[in-house]
């Protein structure tokens, strides 16, 4: 009896049905099932074939009081896009990743005087000295915006992770549809 | 099989009315009403519980409902006709009679063969 009205439960707390509405239909099924049972008669002999498919009979009865509304996802399941949200973010994380791991640019000034004598010295002058800052500071600027990046995407995999978990753990609270909402 | 079938249709058309005519008598709550349509030779829960029925007719304003206490359990919920209850049960019972008596006509013929 209380495994049935404990099922009862589940599929109106999935239907969304009011707290105190199903308060009041599980407090009703409970006592009409215990009265049933003391005066020797089965959960069948009070609900007929519905005894034996509880959330049929829950659904029903919800759906006939007016109470229940779009169901929610069923519990334990995550939400249908909750790959695309793991494959986004580790996607951000790899790229941040990158930019954070990329060798700097190695700009430097070659010299002339150095151990290329053999070949022209033009060929191998590096960039003028202001533009050799400036790639250095679009490289740690780069470096910057990187880790940015990979922390940012770090922090969406772990929500990505926590929301899952709770909807596996938790009943599917949040997980609405969005036509249910 | 087919004779169930039959008798699950024919009660569906009629379990409204069955179950306002056992609350317009006295009150009652779910169980309670089970019982008095098995006293009086009608048992419905092989087709079904009443509740969901009960739902409906309390969701179309045909049933009031309120607390009350029952015999050393917990309070219940009782059910009662409300006036637009009692109306469609009064215009119910007219049109099944109607029904019937035409079906009557139709069918006394063959069962008198029989």
């Amino acid at each position: 009896m209380k495994r049935f009205v404990k099922e009862c439960r589940r599929e109106w707390k999935r239907l969304r049905v009011p707290d105190s509405v199903a308060n009041e239909m599980a407090a009703d099924l409970t006592s009409d099932l215990a009265e049933a049972e003391a005066e020797g008669a089965s959960i069948e002999d009070v609900l007929g074939s519905s005894a034996f498919d509880p959330r049929s009979f829950a659904a029903s009865w919800a759906a006939e009081r007016g109470v229940s509304q779009p169901p929610t996802a069923p519990a334990g399941s995550p939400p249908r896009w909750w790959p695309l949200a793991a494959i986004a973010a580790i996607a951000v994380a790899l790229v941040g990743a990158l930019m954070v791991i990329a060798p700097k640019p190695r700009v430097q000034i070659v010299s002339s005087s150095g151990g290329l004598a053999a070949v022209p010295h033009t060929l191998f002058r590096g960039p003028p000295p202001g533009l050799a800052a400036h790639a250095n500071t679009v490289a740690v600027h780069v470096h910057e915006l990187g880790g940015l990046i990979l922390i940012v995407g770090i922090v969406a995999m772990i929500a990505t992770l926590v929301w899952i978990w709770r909807s596996r753990a938790g009943g599917g609270s949040g997980w609405s549809s969005p036509s249910a909402a | 099989m087919a004779i169930t079938g039959r008798h699950t249709q024919l009660l569906r058309g009629v379990l409204d009315l069955c179950l306002l005519a056992v609350v317009d008598d006295e009150p009652a709550y779910g169980y309670e009403m089970t019982k008095r349509l098995r006293t009086r030779g009608l048992s419905i829960v092989g087709d079904g519980s009443v509740y969901p029925l009960l739902g409906r007719l309390e969701r179309d304003g045909l049933v009031e409902t309120y607390r009350g206490a029952s015999n050393g359990g917990p309070p219940r919920k009782y059910y009662r006709t409300s006036p637009d209850g009692r109306r469609t049960l009064a215009d119910g019972v007219s049109e099944w009679r109607t029904t019937r008596d035409a079906i009557d006509t139709v069918l006394n013929p063959v069962a008198s063969e029989v």
